[in-house]
C-alpha cells in the first residue's frame, strides 16, 4: 500500500507477419506501458503505421469538426454501443450527417456575415440621410470625383479656391459635419489635400439605389429577415444533436482506438521481418500477459521479462519506470491530493495511506463541530449526487470521510453550531465547594477545568471547551504532539527512501538528525512544562548530537542552517488549535450576538422575545453560521493540506523529480460495449 | 478594576498579544499578496502546476502561526508572572 505496484521491464519481440494480433491483444489487455523507441539502436528502425492509419485519423478529423459545430462534449455515459454498431453507421454519419451539419452550420455564418455586412451598411449611410442627395448621385462618374466625409470645419471656401468648378453639399449631425464635394478629375489631388487640412475623413458609400432613408430601411429589414432564418437551422442543429450525440462520441472513442492501433508501430523498433516492443508491466501480470500475447501470434512471438539488475540498468540509463499507485478502495480518493503534488517516483514511498490517516482526523481537530460536519456531510452527499465526475467524486469522497471526523471532534469538544449553552440544564451544576476549589486552584473557567462543560472523563476533560483556558493549553500540546508524529513518520520514510536509493550519507546525515531533533525537541518542550530535569537533560543532549550529525552531513556546516526549519515545522501545527479557534469564535459570537444582543435588544426588555425580535435573531445566527460553515470547510481542508505539502512531504518525497503515471497501451472503453 | 501596576501590565500584555498576531498576519498577507498572483498566472498557464503553487502559497502563512505562539506565551504563560508583579 505504501509502495507502487511492482513493475518488471517486458520485451516483446516477434515475426512481422503477428505484428496485429499482438497490437490487437495488447490493446485489449491494457497492461504494457510502452516504451517509445529512440531511434538510436544500429540495425533497428522505426516501424510503420499498419492498415487503415490514414483513413482512419481522417476520419477522425472530419468527426470532430461535426462534433465541434454541434457542440457535442463529453459526458457519463447513458447507451453504449457495439464495435459493429458504430462500424455500420461510421460512414454514414461522417459523410451524410457530416454534410448535413457542415452545410447548416455553415450556412448559419454566411447568414452572420451577410447580415453583419447590411448592418455595417446601413451604420455608414445614417450620417448620410442629412445631405439632399439620393443614392445613385454619389457613384459612376467618368469625370468627376467625388469625397464623402466628415469634416471638423467648413470646406466650401477653400475647395471653391483650387476648383472653382465645384458643387460642395453640406450638413451636420449631432456628432459631426457631413460634406459631399463634387470636383472635376484632373483637381482631385489638390482638393483631397485641401479636405485632408479639415480634417476629413472618408465615409465609404455603398452602391445603392434610391433615397437614404429607405435604403436604411430596407437593409435592417433583410437583415432582420436573415436572422429569422438562422432559427430553424439552429432548431435543427440542436435536433441533430439530440440524435447522434451519443453516437458521435461512440464513434469518436472506436475511431481513436482505432488510430491508436494502426500507428502504434510508430513506437516500436523494427527491422525488415521482425519487430521489438519495449514497456513496462506490473510483475504480477506477467504471466497472463505472456500467455495471451503468445498465444495470440500462434507462437510466432516472445515474451520476455529482464532480470532486475538489467533493468535497474535501463532505469539508470534514463528510462522512467511507471509509478502505479497501490491503494484499497477507501483510500483510493485520496490519490487526488497525492496528485496534485507530484506522482511519486518508482522507488519512493506513496504517501497517500498516510494521508488517509492524518488528512481526516486534523481536518475534524480543526473545525470540530456536531452541527457543521452534519451539514457539510449532508451537502456533500447532494454534491456528489450531481456531480459524477471522477474528481468530483474523489473530491466529495474526501470531505465526507473527513466530515464525519468534524462529528467525533465536535461531540469531543461538545460544540453543536458552537459551544453548547445548555450544558448545564442538561447535567446540572457543579457543587458551590468544588467550584470554590476550582477557583482557589485557578482552574476555574465557567465550570469544570475544561470549560463550562466538562464532566465527563479524568478531571473532567469531556467535553471540553475550547475557548477555556487549560483547554488550550492542552490542544496546544495535542497540536504538537500530532506535528511530532507526522513528522516523525515523513522522516523515517525519507530515511527509507534515501537507503532505497543508496545515499546512506544522506540517509544517516540528513534525514536521521532530523528525526531526532523533532523528536527529542519535544521530550525537551515536555520536561520543561512537567519539571521533570531529566526529560530536559536528556532531550538537550540529544538536540546537540543531531545538531552536530547535521554538520558532519553531506551540506557540511550549511546543514544547520536547516535547524531553525525543524522547530518552524512543529510550532506550524498550532495551526490545528488556532484555525479551530477562530471558527468555534465566530460560531460563539453568532450565538451571543443573537440571543443576548438583538433578540433582547429588538424585544424592547420584554421578558420573552417578540416575534420579530425571534425572526431577525434567527436571520442573523443563518447568516453567520452559514459564512462561518463555508469558511470551515476552506481553511480546515487548505490547512492540513498544507501540513501535508510542506511539513511532511519535504522529508521524503520527490527528492528526485517526479514520478511518470503508469498509463498502459490500450483505451479505456465508455461508449463502446467491452 | 483599580488601576494598579499588576492590572496595567496584563493590559500591556494583551495589547502586546493582539499585536503579535495582528502584525504577523499584515506580513504574511504582504508576502503572499506577490506569491497568490504569480501562481494565478502559472496555473492559468498550466493546470498541473496547481498542487506546487499551493505549496508556495501556504509558505508564508507559517507566519502568522508564529505571531499566534507568541500571543499564546503572552496570554498564558505569563499570566503567572503578572499576578506576582
Amino acid at each position: 500500500m505504501l509502495r507502487p505496484v511492482e513493475m518488471s521491464r517486458i520485451v516483446v519481440a516477434g515475426s512481422k507477419d503477428v505484428i496485429e494480433p499482438v497490437v490487437e491483444k495488447l490493446h485489449e489487455l491494457r497492461l504494457l506501458h510502452l516504451v517509445n523507441f529512440s531511434g538510436s539502436q544500429n540495425g533497428f528502425e522505426m516501424g510503420k503505421p499498419i492498415g487503415k492509419a490514414k483513413e482512419y485519423s481522417e476520419d477522425l478529423i472530419k468527426l470532430r469538426s461535426m462534433a465541434r459545430y454541434l457542440d457535442v462534449k463529453s459526458k457519463a455515459p447513458t447507451v453504449t454501443f457495439s464495435d459493429s454498431q458504430v462500424l455500420s453507421q461510421k460512414d454514414d454519419l461522417i459523410n451524410k450527417v457530416g454534410d448535413e451539419v457542415t452545410s447548416t452550420f455553415e450556412r448559419m455564418v454566411a447568414i452572420d456575415a451577410e447580415s453583419k455586412i447590411k448592418l455595417d451598411q446601413a451604420k455608414v449611410l445614417r450620417p448620410l440621410a442629412v445631405l439632399p442627395l439620393p443614392l445613385e448621385d454619389y457613384y459612376g462618374y467618368e469625370t468627376l470625383a467625388v469625397f464623402v466625409g466628415t469634416v471638423k470645419s467648413a470646406v466650401d471656401a477653400d475647395v471653391a479656391r483650387v476648383s472653382p468648378k465645384s458643387e460642395v453639399y453640406s450638413g451636420s449631425t449631432k456628432t459631426a459635419s457631413i460634406v459631399a464635394v463634387f470636383v472635376p478629375k484632373d483637381k482631385a489631388s489638390e482638393v483631397s489635400s485641401v479636405l485632408s487640412e479639415h480634417g476629413f475623413a472618408e465615409i465609404s458609400v455603398p452602391h445603392l439605389e434610391g433615397n437614404v432613408d429607405s435604403a436604411i430601411s430596407c437593409l435592417e429589414s433583410s437583415a432582420k429577415s436573415l436572422e429569422a432564418e438562422k432559427a430553424p437551422l439552429q432548431q435543427k442543429l440542436k435536433d441533430l444533436r439530440k440524435q447522434y450525440e451519443d453516437l458521435i462520441l461512440a464513434t469518436d472513442e472506436y475511431l481513436s482506438i482505432q488510430t491508436q492501433k494502426t500507428e502504434a508501430p510508430l513506437r516500436f523498433a523494427t527491422t525488415e521481418n521482425a519487430f521489438v516492443i519495449d514497456g513496462w508491466a506490473p510483475t504480477s501480470e506477467f504471466g497472463r500477459l505472456k500467455a495471451d500475447i503468445e498465444s495470440a501470434a500462434g507462437g510466432h512471438v516472445d515474451v520476455e521479462k529482464l532480470d532486475d539488475a538489467e533493468a535497474e540498468g535501463l532505469a539508470e540509463h534514463g528510462e522512467d519506470i511507471p509509478t502505479k499507485m497501490n491503494n484499497p478502495g477507501i483510500v483510493k480518493p485520496y490519490e487526488l491530493i497525492t496528485r496534485l503534488y507530484a506522482i511519486p517516483e518508482y522507488k519512493e514511498f506513496d504517501p497517500t495511506l498516510l494521508i488517509f490517516v492524518f488528512f481526516p482526523i486534523m481536518f475534524g481537530m480543526i473545525l470540530g463541530d456536531i452541527g457543521y460536519g452534519v451539514m457539510i456531510f449532508l451537502a456533500v452527499m447532494l454534491l456528489k449526487k450531481k456531480f459524477r465526475t471522477d474528481g468530483w467524486q474523489q473530491l466529495c469522497n474526501i470531505v465526507l470521510i473527513a466530515s464525519v471526523w468534524a462529528v467525533i471532534f465536535g461531540a469531543v469538544f461538545g460544540e453543536i453550531f458552537g459551544p453548547l449553552g445548555l450544558w448545564g440544564k442538561i447535567m446540572g451544576h457543579l457543587p458551590e465547594h468544588e467550584i470554590e476549589l476550582l477557583k482557589e486552584t485557578g482552574g476555574f473557567f465557567g465550570e469544570g477545568v475544561f470549560g463550562a462543560l466538562g464532566r465527563l472523563g479524568p478531571g473532567g476533560i469531556f467535553p471540553m471547551d475550547r475557548l477555556a483556558t487549560n483547554a488550550v493549553l492542552m490542544l496546544i500540546g495535542i497540536s504538537i504532539f500530532i506535528g511530532v508524529l507526522h513528522c516523525s513518520v515523513g522522516s523515517i520514510f525519507g530515511i527509507k527512501t534515501e537507503l532505497n536509493y543508496g545515499e546512506k550519507k544522506h540517509a544517516y546525515f540528513e534525514r536521521l538528525p532530523v528525526l531526532m531533533f523533532q523528536v527529542f525537541f519535544a521530550i525537551f518542550l515536555l520536561g520543561l512544562v512537567m519539571g521533570q530535569m531529566i526529560m530536559v537533560y536528556l532531550g538537550g543532549i540529544v538536540i546537540l548530537i543531531s545538531i552536530v550529525m547535521n554538520v558532519m552531513g553531506p551540506e557540511g556546516p550549511m546543514g544547520a542552517a536547516h535547524i531553525p526549519f525543524y522547530v518552524s515545522n512543529l510550532i506550524s501545527y498550532l495551526r490545528l488549535l488556532a484555525i479551530g479557534l477562530a471558527s468555534v469564535g465566530l460560531a460563539f459570537a453568532a450565538n451571543q450576538l443573537a440571543f443576548y444582543v438583538i433578540m433582547p435588544m429588538l424585544s424592547g426588555g420584554a421578558e420573552s422575545p417578540t416575534i420579530f425580535a425571534t425572526i431577525a435573531g434567527i436571520i442573523v445566527l443563518f447568516l453567520v453560521h452559514f459564512i462561518n460553515m463555508l469558511l470551515g470547510i476552506l481553511s480546515p481542508f487548505m490547512h492540513p493540506l498544507r501540513l501535508h505539502y510542506v511539513e511532511m512531504f519535504t522529508k521524503f518525497y520527490s527528492a528526485h523529480g517526479g514520478g511518470v503515471e503508469y498509463s498502459p497501451f490500450g483505451h479505456v472503453r465508455r461508449f463502446l460495449k467491452a | 478594576m483599580a488601576i494598579t501596576d499588576a492590572g496595567i501590565l496584563y493590559g500591556l500584555l494583551a495589547v502586546g498579544a493582539g499585536l503579535a498576531t495582528g502584525l504577523a498576519g499584515i506580513g504574511a498577507g504582504v508576502g503572499e499578496q506577490g506569491i497568490g498572483a504569480a501562481v494565478v498566472g502559472v496555473v492559468a498557464e498550466e493546470p498541473g502546476f496547481l498542487g506546487k503553487g499551493l505549496f508556495l502559497m501556504l509558505l508564508p502563512e507559517t507566519l502568522i502561526i508564529f505571531g499566534l505562539a507568541v500571543s499564546l506565551i503572552l496570554m498564558f504563560a505569563w499570566t503567572p508572572f503578572a499576578a506576582i508583579l
